[in-house]
């Protein structure tokens, strides 16, 4: 009943963050552009080198200039892109291509265990729904590794999660596709290990920002490793081993291994660490006030022409502080907290009857 | 380590526009416009041309409280460059320099 909970409650935690980080947001200041291309260019031109930081500052001040949803959003999208690839990225390429590796090589034996036993149309759905969410690990990973001091912090923690899980599972073919009994409880590996991550990262890294990158890297590297274990586990147990089904056939039990496997390991066991990570990260660096004190992602140079490039402080805009809430913010508040509540309202209700 | 290879279409097209009128600033944006590409490929060429010493950049005078426009044109090196690839013409091209050229 434990694990359903946690789970449950995951979906909320993630709520109670955004909810946090809303109420926390201060309007643009009038005359300041702060709309979706300026955020999300903002957020691309983040993730460059230091020495690239002043063609970031370079793309925002076109952007800037620019009139026109479209024309700008085109802007945005394709310096976002630009600046999603431009070198050097230093160690972090490494770490990236061995993401991507990893995540091509579960793909693949996946589609081919659809292809080797003929599975029906959902299980091709189901094969979409899995390259989507393995594109999107890969993504997510990669501008996660480019991020300063997450790449060695950020992998050991998703390999300390993925030994615990496996682990559990007696390190065994069969306990990857049918749980086996653990040796520990459930929880160390849902709850303690992730929140170890989370703890060690932001105290490692300085800052609650890296602490809860390194959490979800943890998370995803974690995941995309499991998942390849399991689709390994698949491939080479086929139909066979426990737990024993008679009444199925080899196609069906396949399929709901295959299936079994990306839920757990795309989507639960990833959620679960991420949002525990988050969590202890938030709270390490509340309980220690000079960890809370995040770093502006974007190193902002403005200099006139024929001067050096010293940088200044992010503009006001790029860092978040409280505010007044306007109405539709208030609004919008007021909504988020009538769902966190309904859904903590049905975790507790759902816990205490199971 | 840098390698020696010439340059792209987009990118020869970006240094034309750019010897149109080497003394005049650029904004990145009138590049995109003028040469007709994407903006994810301007910026990644601009990168690789101020790398090799072929780009001056500088930032707009006096923004306001806006933020600062970032302006480009060739430096004279680029301007060389520029023009011996006019001289060899597009069946014949010419490496980019392998390293960052000295001021002036």
């Amino acid at each position: 009943m434990a694990k359903q909970l946690v789970l449950m409650m995951c979906p909320v935690g993630i709520a109670v963050a955004l909810l946090w980080r809303y109420a926390r947001t201060v309007p643009a200041a009038p005359g300041v552009r702060d709309d979706v291309p300026v955020r999300l260019l903002r957020w691309a031109v983040g993730l460059l080198s230091a020495g690239r930081a002043e063609w970031g500052q370079a793309m925002l001040g076109e952007l800037d200039h620019l009139e026109g949803r479209g024309q700008r959003w085109r802007f945005a999208v394709g310096c976002a892109g630009a600046a999603l690839l431009l070198p050097p990225w230093g160690r972090a390429a490494a770490a990236v291509w061995a993401m991507a590796a990893l995540a091509a090589v579960a793909a693949d034996l996946d589609a081919s265990l659809v292809v080797r036993y003929r599975l029906g149309a959902g299980d091709w759905v189901f094969g979409v729904i899995m390259l989507v969410f393995v594109a999107s690990f890969a993504l997510a990973a990669a501008t996660l590794l480019r991020r300063p001091g997450v790449v060695v912090p950020g992998l050991a923690g998703g390999l300390l999660v993925a030994l615990a899980w496996l682990a559990m599972r007696g390190f065994t073919f069969y306990g990857a596709i049918a749980p086996m009994t653990a040796p520990f409880t459930p929880l160390v590996a849902m709850v303690a290990v992730p929140a170890l991550v989370g703890v060690v990262g932001t105290l490692r890294a300085g800052t609650a920002a890296a602490g809860r990158r390194i959490a979800r890297l943890a998370a995803i590297s974690a995941g995309l490793a499991l998942y390849l274990y399991g689709v390994i586990a698949v491939v080479f147990l086929g139909a066979t081993g426990p737990p024993a089904d008679p009444g199925s056939t080899v196609g069906y039990i396949v399929s709901d291994r295959l299936s079994g496997n990306m839920i757990a390991n795309l989507v639960a066991i990833p959620l679960v660490t991420a949002t525990i990570g988050w969590a202890a990260a938030a709270a390490t660096a509340r309980l220690r006030p000079r960890l809370a004190a995040e770093v502006a992602s974007v190193p902002v140079t403005a200099s006139g022409p024929g001067t050096g490039l010293d940088p200044v402080p992010a503009p006001p805009e790029a860092v978040s502080a409280v505010g007044a809430p306007s109405w539709p913010r208030t609004a919008w508040l007021l909504l988020l907290c009538a769902a966190v509540a309904a859904a903590v309202f049905l975790a507790a209700v759902s816990g205490l009857r199971g | 380590m840098q390698r020696n290879r010439p340059p792209s279409a987009q990118a020869i097209g970006v240094l034309r526009a750019l010897a149109a009128d080497p003394a005049r600033w650029r904004y990145g944006y009138d590049l995109v416009t003028e040469v007709h590409l994407k903006t994810g490929s301007l910026y990644p060429i601009l990168v690789r041309l101020a790398d090799r010493g072929l780009l001056e950049t500088s930032w707009e005078p006096d923004p306001g409280s806006r933020p600062p426009r970032h302006l480009y044109r060739l430096s004279p090196a680029g301007r060389e460059y520029a023009a011996a690839l006019a001289a060899a013409g597009t069946s014949r091209p010419v490496p980019l320099p392998r390293t960052r050229l000295s001021e002036g």
